[in-house]
């Protein structure tokens, strides 16, 4: 049987898991109203549950102490009786569907900021900072390890309490237990560290105190690290020691093992790998842990397809594979595998903005499915059809936008036809696939080609649509998807033409799309700083051009999440990209064969020249609007958007007014320019009524 | 002269007959013991030819009525023509019952001729062809001889001089007529169809069949015995009385225009097969054969004897193994012959002998055979690992109740994940109604379904003497199992190896619990719905109106496909044909969608987790396959409380249809 190895049934502890998978612990940031589970965190995990998934670990960072920082990721909040309840909700909604659900328990110590809420005084071993959140903390007295540890025993008391179904005791990402562990951050010379005894003495604290509380019958693991990746930090071995020095005691049920780091920002990239990582590129870290231990062991990282989970369960280099991410773009994700729907599974393609949002203190979201972590509002992961009168949609352009209209219209099970002006669906996602390292973003629209394609839509590539071909189709509905074209021409000393042979700058579009050679020596003004202007610098990088790229923003990709401006400098520092800040692009003119483009210093007006071969300019995106102006007065709702209607996920109320002629509307970028979990979101809450 | 002509004529056509009669017997007698019991046999034919035969033979009105005349009248016209002109009871009355019964007879002959004109491809050309001509001669013979009798002729007509011409002709004709239908009778001719098939309803190895009943349960080999052979290696393997069957043929082919496998272009016919045989017993060439041959296969390149091999060990020999490897076991063969022939157990006896004997079962059929013995499942999993799918279930077992009232038999479904979900469903059926329930879990072992139809009997032996030694342990009212496979087997089959049991297939059982009121359904909101039957589950036990009846529950009103009931076509699924999976030119599965399809019905029902596994191949179909069981899991409602009114409908609060899905 195919995916047998990852329908294999597990028992942790005294608990038995229906599979292999699990959805491991983030911060879900839409978590909790003052640190208590709400009815959008219990729906989140249901729908997992729901799904099929087998184990989900909630809560990452989740507080068993008042005094660690819980305001900024908006964590579960342990630390007081109140929370039990809210876990009979939490337990309930999952077990109803046969899934198993524990939640990670920490005391952060020095990581996360001060800077709020309580304005808590963070703890630390040796009173060292972290430079991640640039946070300074306190050096920790024997009275508060105590407090602590005893918080913690009563935090597992209380998700028993709750019907969980365990804990898991966060021993990485440079949390109080694992800061205790590392030589890096721990200088203490009494018995709280120096020897490796006591290094691990405030974990071995914890797990007896924790135990002691819950007794047998309840899990209890701990999440560790693979390797610090830092010259001073612990190593493999080092992790393998500790691994194997807690599993002696038989208190612990399993191990989680995160490959990586996290105190820094580029290990921090390497927890949540993005899509320039190879799949699963820490398990032979973890694969080391499962040697030297007796109980199961977890792995995330990199793991999205079904086929790469039973490969790496059936290797037996792991128990358990983490497919956070996976069920995080579709929570659906085991029930596709059972009901042998691998190909309409909707795939984690690693843009990592879900990730990316909880660093900045946003809620969760999914790049590519508006579904995800808005259950509780009631938008579906599974379309139903519709019962009332089939209707003739019409879509234009075949971006994301787009193309999620004509998914949930054909869903609904109405007659879709779809024009997109290109040859190929994609929109803008086809041009962001182009850039070295971000092949993988693709994957949106190849989920989007299956699903069109599974749905029969009526697909018109290479044709532009007019307003005379739309309504030759008498049309009920028409969704204008049409997108934008890079916005060039709002400074006209740039010098942009729409005659290329006249222009003298060129779009990161032109550039990414092939449309434009490569120059040899470019600069490139990044008025955004979000993923277009770096992708071109490493593209044209890659293509051999010495590359500058400038920003009157604090720096190039500024707007970048941080698990993922760390990839990209990376390779842009190896590529000796220059990056430069603070300087506007005042003016392009040439200068015999070259050009010269002249920046002006924000701060000072200072102006600098540059001389160049190549101005490619990223400016956003200027919304397409003359369809929609064409059709506007034609159509009965003036193609207007009810907007109470709309963020109340109710359904348009023209859709069920009679009357003659067709009802318009617009979303994402045609509308105004946004990015595709806007646009993707729009034609969800729109379109899932028709 | 014709007075001394006629008796002459009629008891040297008797005397060849008779000895014909014993050269026939002989070549049956070839066979290997079965014992049946002669007199209450043979008296048993009358009731078992004009009640239980005609049933078959009736589903065709016209036919029906011409064989009633024909053969009716020619019974008695025999035999009132022995007494009158034979016997020289040449009595005006007997003289009368005489024109009577041969006008009978050329009437029905005439309604023979026309079906002869034009005949339908399923129907055997050849010496068939002349059969209506000599029923006409005989008949009309008898009739003019007896004009005399009765005297509507002159005494004197054939006797005067000049006559002798006329007396001669008429001697001629009837002297045909009699050589068809006596002497053609023994020897060979299509006649013979009425002697071995008189015979055959008096020995046949099913009698069970007779008077309403049902036999569609595979006999055990007995493994015991060393000296008898294992299988059918060569036509005197078959019993005596297998081989009168055969003979009983009367090739009208309603076999061949049923078998799923000889329209998917594989190389079956079971017409074909059973007149190989009848060549087998006697020895020769199917050159003479005048039917549809085996698709692909021409006529005349076959040949064996009594005692030579029926599949070659190299090159061929009378029968293809290709041939006995198609057959689905479906049994719409053996459902539509007339003359009662068991075309499925026969080629389950030669499957023995090329599984057992020469380990030759093709394709992926010995891979299957292995994981059976190995691993106690076909799939060839971990053992343990049956109840994988529903570790979140928390499934009662029977190892830790010991007593219940129903006991779930899983199937080796259990394995398969399209099948688990129906399981489930089925589960969340069994815990709406409260019902009392146990599986074995991973005490459960294949049925042996496969690994009998496959040939190997030593492994079903096994795997169901384990089985029953394992139901042995507990208490239990009733078996309820998905699969009409394990259904069939366990309750039909183990039976001969001492496993005694009340089978339920899920529909009955759901049916049962729908109408003592542990039940509710939310109204159908669906499309429209076809229902196909299980040939495990209809044609094997009868079992056609339970699943209807649940789909009426249900709200919904079938569409029926042309062919329903125990006319349904096979899925293509049965007797380990996607297992040995011989070519054709098209696929069964995509038929029975196309019959789905001419319907019109947006979803096909279904009962059988092979059905659905075959049906759901089906490439752009058109349908949806769901099992009954998923159709009723998706309607439950929590039932209206005892003691309020019926406003109590609302979905059950404690189960949704993702659930049933994982």
């Amino acid at each position: 049987m195919a995916f047998d190895a990852i329908f294999e049934p597990i028992d942790i502890g005294k608990l038995t898991i229906r599979n292999r998978v699990v959805s491991t612990a983030h911060a879900e940031v839409h978590a909790t109203d003052g640190g208590m589970t709400t009815e959008r965190y219990v729906k989140y995990y249901e729908e997992k549950a729901k799904g099929g998934c087998g184990l989900c670990i909630c809560g990452g960072s989740s507080v068993v102490s008042i005094d660690s920082p819980q305001g900024w990721w908006s964590s579960v909040n342990l630390s007081t009786d109140r929370i039990i309840p809210h876990f009979q909700n939490l337990s309930r909604a999952v077990h109803k569907h046969g899934g198993k659900i524990m939640i990670q328990i920490t005391h952060m110590g020095r990581r996360s900021r001060w800077d709020g809420f309580d304005w808590s005084t963070l703890l630390s071993p040796s009173g060292i900072r972290e430079p991640v959140h640039r946070s300074t903390c306190k050096t920790i007295e024997e009275e508060d390890i105590w407090r602590i540890i005893g918080d913690f025993a009563q935090a597992a008391r209380r998700a028993k309490e709750g019907g969980l179904d365990g804990v898991e005791l966060s021993a990485v990402h440079q949390h109080l237990i694992d800061q205790f562990w590392s030589p890096r951050v721990n200088k203490r010379e009494d018995e709280w560290g120096g020897s490796f005894e006591g290094r691990m003495k405030f974990g071995m604290e914890v797990l007896k105190a924790v135990r002691a509380e819950v007794g047998d019958d309840f899990c209890v693991g701990m999440r560790i690290c693979g390797d610090e990746f830092h010259p001073d930090g612990l190593s493999q071995d080092d992790m393998k020691q500790i691994a194997a020095y807690y599993d002696a005691t038989g208190m612990v049920d399993f191990f989680g093992v995160v490959g990586s780091g996290c105190d820094t920002h580029n290990t921090l990239a390497n927890v949540i790998p993005n899509m320039s990582y190879p799949p699963e590129p820490f398990l032979h870290l973890a694969a080391g842990i499962k040697e030297v231990v007796s109980v199961p062991v977890i792995h995330a990282q990199n793991i999205k397809d079904p086929n790469q989970a039973q490969r790496i369960l059936e290797g037996g280099y792991v128990d358990l594979v983490g497919m956070t991410r996976a069920h995080i773009a579709d929570p659906h994700l085991i029930a596709k595998i059972k009901m042998g729907q691998v190909d309409q599974i909707k795939q984690c393609v690693g843009a990592n903005y879900c990730i990316d949002r909880q660093y900045q203190g946003l809620d969760v979201l999914c790049i590519q499915n508006a579904a995800t972590s808005r259950e509780y509002l009631g938008l579906p992961h599974i379309i139903e059809k519709s019962e009332g009168v089939k209707r003739k949609v019409v879509v234009v352009g075949g971006g994301p936008g787009g193309m999620e209209a004509a998914r949930v219209a054909a869903e609904r099970g109405h007659d879709v036809t779809l024009f997109e002006a290109d040859e190929a669906l994609g929109g803008q996602i086809t041009i962001a696939a182009q850039a070295p390292q971000r092949d993988q973003i693709a994957g949106i629209t190849r989920w989007f080609q299956l699903e069109l394609a599974r749905l029969n839509v009526d697909l018109r590539l290479g044709t532009r649509a007019d307003e005379a071909t739309l309504l030759d189709l008498r049309p009920d509905i028409v969704v204008l998807a049409t997108g934008g074209q890079p916005f060039l021409s709002q400074f006209p000393e740039w010098g942009y033409d729409e005659n290329p042979e006249e222009s003298l700058v060129v779009s990161t579009w032109d550039i990414l799309s092939g449309k434009v050679a490569p120059g040899k020596n470019v600069l490139i003004y990044d008025a955004i700083c979000e993923f277009s202007g770096v992708s071109a610098a490493d593209y044209l990088a890659d293509k051999g051009a010495k590359v500058e790229i400038v920003t009157d923003d604090i720096k190039p990709g500024a707007a970048v999440g941080g698990t993922t401006f760390p990839t990209y400098y990376r390779s842009l520092y190896e590529k000796e990209v220059i990056m430069s800040s603070d300087l506007m692009l005042h003016k392009v003119y040439r200068e015999g064969d070259g050009l010269v483009a002249v920046l002006e210093n924000e701060y000072t007006g200072a102006l600098e020249e540059r001389v160049v071969d190549q101005v490619v300019v990223e400016n956003g995106v200027r919304p397409d609007e003359a369809l929609y102006y064409a059709l506007k007065a034609q159509s009965r709702n003036k193609g207007q958007v009810d907007l109470e209607a709309l963020y109340a996920i109710k359904p348009q109320p023209c859709l069920s007014e009679e009357g003659d002629g067709f009802l318009l509307f617009r979303l994402g970028d045609c509308t105004a320019p946004r990015n595709t979990h806007a646009a993707i979101y729009d034609a969800l809450r729109i379109c899932k009524d028709f | 002269m014709l007075d001394t002509l006629l008796p002459i004529l009629i008891f040297t056509a008797l005397t060849l007959a008779a000895i014909g009669a014993v050269r026939r017997i002989r070549l049956w007698r070839q066979g290997r013991p079965s014992p049946v019991n002669l007199l209450k046999g043979l008296a048993a034919v009358p009731r078992r030819y004009l009640v239980d035969l005609h049933h078959v033979v009736g589903r065709d009105k016209m036919i029906s009525n011409t064989h009633v005349a024909t053969a009716g009248g020619f019974v008695a016209a025999a035999v009132l023509m022995i007494l009158v002109h034979g016997l020289g009871l040449a009595n005006p009355v007997l003289g009368g019952l005489l024109l009577l019964a041969s006008t009978s007879m050329f009437i029905g002959s005439l309604f023979v001729a026309r079906r002869r004109i034009n005949p339908p491809a399923r129907l055997s050309k050849g010496p068939w062809m002349r059969l209506p001509k000599s029923l006409m001669a005989f008949s009309l013979g008898v009739f003019l001889i007896t004009l005399p009798t009765v005297g509507l002729l002159p005494e004197g007509l054939l006797e005067g001089s000049g006559s002798w011409l006329l007396a001669l002709i008429l001697a001629g004709v009837l002297a045909w007529g009699l050589g068809e239908m006596f002497f053609g009778m023994t020897w060979g001719g299509p006649m013979k169809h009425a002697f071995a098939g008189a015979l055959h309803l008096a020995f046949h190895r099913r009698a069970e069949r007779f008077g309403g009943g049902r036999s569609t349960g595979l006999k055990a080999l007995n493994l015991e015995n060393e000296a008898a052979p294992l299988g059918v290696e060569k036509p005197a393997d078959f019993t005596w009385n297998q081989l009168l069957g055969f003979d009983a043929c009367v090739q009208c082919g309603r076999c061949e225009a049923v078998c799923p496998a000889f329209a998917a272009g594989q190389p079956l016919n079971p017409k074909k097969l059973i007149q190989d045989m009848v060549v087998g017993m006697a020895g020769g060439s199917d050159a003479a054969y005048a039917g549809s041959p085996y698709p692909g296969k021409p006529v005349g390149e076959h040949a064996g004897s009594p005692h030579g091999p029926i599949v070659a060990l190299e090159g061929k020999a009378l029968v293809d193994a290709d041939t006995l490897w198609s057959c689905t076991t479906c049994r719409a063969c053996v459902e539509e012959c007339p003359m009662m022939i068991e075309h499925v157990d026969a080629i389950v006896d030669m499957r023995r002998h090329l599984t057992l004997e020469r380990g030759k079962t093709p394709n992926k059929g010995a891979e299957v055979l292995d994981n059976l013995i190995a691993t106690d499942n076909p799939g060839g999993f971990d053992p343990g690992s049956r109840l994988n799918w529903a570790a979140d279930l928390e499934l009662p077992l029977m190892a830790d109740l010991k007593q219940v009232d129903v006991l779930l038999w899983l199937g080796d479904g259990a394995f398969d994940m399209r099948n688990q979900r129906t399981l489930r469903a089925l589960i969340k059926v069994l815990k709406a109604a409260e019902v009392d329930f146990a599986v074995l879990g991973n005490e459960e072992r294949d049925s042996g379904d496969v690994a009998r139809r496959l040939g190997d009997e030593a492994t079903f032996q096994s795997l169901a003497k384990r089985n029953i030694a394992t139901l042995s342990q507990y208490q239990f009212l009733q078996i309820v199992t998905c699969d009409p496979h394990s259904f069939h087997v366990l309750g039909n089959e183990y039976g001969e190896l001492g496993g005694h049991y009340k089978v339920r297939h899920h529909s009955t059982f759901i049916a049962e619990l729908f109408e003592a009121g542990r039940l509710s359904f939310a109204p159908w909101r669906g499309g429209s719905v076809t229902y196909h039957d299980p040939c495990y589950l209809g044609r094997y036990n009868g079992e056609f109106e339970a699943p209807r009846n649940v789909l009426k529950a249900l709200g919904i009103e079938v569409k029926e496909m042309e062919r329903s009931g125990f006319r349904s076509r096979c899925c293509g699924g049965g007797g380990g044909a996607p297992i040995t999976d011989i070519p054709g030119k098209q696929r069964i599965p995509d038929m029975r969608m196309n019959d789905v399809q001419e319907t019109g019905a947006e979803l096909v029902a279904v009962g059988c987790p092979q059905c659905t596994a075959m049906l759901e191949g089906v490439v752009d179909a058109n349908a949806e396959v769901r099992d009954i069981a998923e159709l009723v899991a998706d309607a439950l409602v929590e039932r209206p409380a005892a003691d309020t009114s019926g406003t109590a409908h609302r979905p059950a609060a404690t189960t949704t249809a993702e659930e049933v899905i994982v």
